[in-house]
């Protein structure tokens, strides 16, 4: 098991964001977690990446127990969170933002990594160095997921990385997790689009009110249209539409 | 040519209004907090210098020969206090009873501190201005007819090496990058495996050594120390970082020198008395023409430095 996590509580400001969640990513695994707005899928993430410090529970990464410590440990374990709306850095240019992936790398092959990086995203490569802030809203989430992949994870969580994209890109991005999947990356995906996300992964679980109510196995929850309706307060529609945007 | 030699003069009293509104520009570039007790740790720097040349050091360095080591020390005691400030003023206050977007600790905390030290040297050596036996201030040298005091002007070429070598810093190392990534989003920076708490630090340090570094020349080039320094440096070193622009080091370089040019050309011009409406009187127009400074960014508090 690479991330085993059981009953953890994470605290969003005063209130419970997170009760007594348990999951696991399996190694080479994509898991996705759904639910709606305000499910608490988002502090999930952010627990799991130490930005806020659990309240109880037990995260094991790798057999490592990593609750209690910082960001910076999970990262060197090989953990990376691509956050929720891409928080890029744009007085960067599009290489300082890919260095700052690196930050906990010690070694000296970083340079060769980023060079794959702009090989696999040739619209980074023409603007590396360029302030982040010229890119498009896709090109700013490809910058994120590249500055993750520099930090050379083993498990990339993904917070909402479809939101605000074009139709075409939505498309592209998912092309990309099953890509860096088949690498060997463990993937642990956030998203309300749901169909999309049921479609590239191999499991998934669906939070209510920050508690994880169900746990099944992709195709079984994309055929379960009760719960669409029950719990990812619909508007998602069947799961038909191939690579539209969330509404 | 008396207009050339008052530019020269200007000069060298700017370098040292530079150094200190670098300091204030680092802290709020990176941290976003107006950092009181930088005029302290300036005029700390000189004092412990002094009191050092003047007892002697420990280990038998007595005399007045020793005072570069004497400033040496005192730079290194800046640097301790910092860090003693940002402990109180940035760790146990602000992760107490603050959040990340809380300002006001931090700055009340630090304006304690500037109160509590200076007080503090006050009662060990009294409040008059002591004299610095540095090297002779009035060794000169003349350029094409402009005179030029060697120690100001060494000073001068120091300062331009340190703003160099920060901006070096800050621009292309790691700890540098880090720093930047903190100013403009510390949850990003976070998440990135940047800490906070090993980094804040390294500002701090970076805060005692820039104002230790100040107060050393300011001993140097006019001879003489008191615990009240700090006071009037202070203010034309924030006047500076403002004109120039907020979290901008190049701003506070080009502030702190325009601050030093409007002193001098006010003093030929007007008399002593008017120095400070002149300075004040020219943030308050900075503010009026350009709030943001002449390199500032126009939305305060995204992507500074």
């Amino acid at each position: 098991m690479l991330l085993d996590v059981s009953r953890l509580d994470v605290n969003y400001g005063r209130t419970r964001a997170v009760k007594q969640v348990s999951l696991s990513v399996r190694e080479g695994e994509i898991v996705t977690v759904l639910g709606a707005n305000g499910a608490g899928k988002t502090s999930l993430l952010r627990g799991l990446q130490g930005a806020v410090r659990p309240a109880g529970g037990k995260i094991l990464f790798d057999g490592t127990d990593l609750t209690q410590a910082p960001p910076s440990a999970r990262v060197r374990n090989g953990m990376m969170l691509v956050p929720e709306g891409r928080q890029i850095f744009v007085s960067m240019t599009v290489h300082e933002n890919l260095l700052m992936g690196s930050y906990m790398r010690a070694d000296a092959d970083v340079s060769r990594d980023m060079e794959a990086i702009y090989d696999r995203f040739p619209n980074l490569a023409e603007r590396r160095n360029m302030k982040a802030s010229v890119l498009s809203g896709g090109e700013q989430q490809m910058l994120a997921i590249g500055r993750a992949l520099v930090g050379r994870p083993r498990l990339i969580m993904l917070d909402e990385p479809s939101l605000g994209l074009s139709p075409l890109f939505v498309g592209k991005l998912f092309e990309l997790i099953l890509e860096l999947n088949k690498s060997g990356i463990s993937i642990l995906l956030v998203e309300q689009n749901t169909t999309m996300a049921l479609e590239v992964a191999s499991r998934g679980y669906v939070l209510e009110l920050g508690s994880a109510v169900l746990e099944d196995d992709a195709a079984a929850l994309s055929n379960n249209t009760a719960l669409t309706e029950a719990y990812l307060g619909g508007g998602h529609g069947p799961a038909a539409g191939g690579t539209h945007a969330h509404a | 040519m008396l207009l050339l030699q008052q530019i020269v003069n200007s000069l060298m009293l700017g370098s040292v209004y530079v150094t200190v509104a670098v300091a204030f520009t680092l802290t709020i570039g990176i941290l976003n907090f107006l950092n009181f007790t930088i005029p302290t740790l300036f005029m700390f720097a000189a004092m412990i210098g002094w009191a050092l040349a003047y007892w002697g050091l420990p280990g038998g360095l007595t005399g007045p020969s020793y005072w570069p080591v004497a400033l040496a020390v005192g730079i290194i005691a800046s640097m301790i206090v910092s860090l003693v400030v940002e402990r109180f003023t940035f760790r146990i206050m602000k992760t107490k009873y603050g959040d990340s977007t809380e300002h006001a600790i931090p700055l009340v905390s630090s304006l304690g501190f500037l109160l509590i030290i200076e007080n503090l040297v006050r009662i060990g050596y009294g409040t008059d201005a002591q004299r610095f036996p540095g090297p002779s201030a009035d060794l000169t040298m003349s350029i094409g007819g402009i005179f030029v005091r060697v120690p100001q002007f060494v000073s001068l070429l120091f300062v331009v090496v340190i703003v160099i070598g920060l901006n070096w810093l800050l621009r292309t190392s790691r700890l540098g990058r880090g720093l930047r990534a903190i100013a403009e989003n510390p949850d990003a920076a976070n998440i990135l495996g940047v800490d906070m708490h090993r980094i804040v630090p390294v500002v701090f340090m970076l805060t005692g050594l820039l104002c230790g570094l100040a107060g050393a020349l300011f001993a140097i080039n006019y001879g003489e120390v008191s615990p009240q320094m700090g006071e009037d440096i202070g203010t034309k070193a924030i006047a500076g970082m403002v004109v120039g622009g907020l979290g901008s080091i190049w701003g506070a370089v080009l502030g702190g020198l325009i601050v030093g040019l409007t002193e001098v050309m006010t003093i030929h011009l007007f008399g002593a008395d008017t120095v400070q409406v002149a300075v004040w009187g020219l943030l308050l127009l900075t503010l009026f023409i350009r709030p943001q400074g002449l390199f500032g960014h126009s939305a305060i508090g995204k992507g500074k430095l």
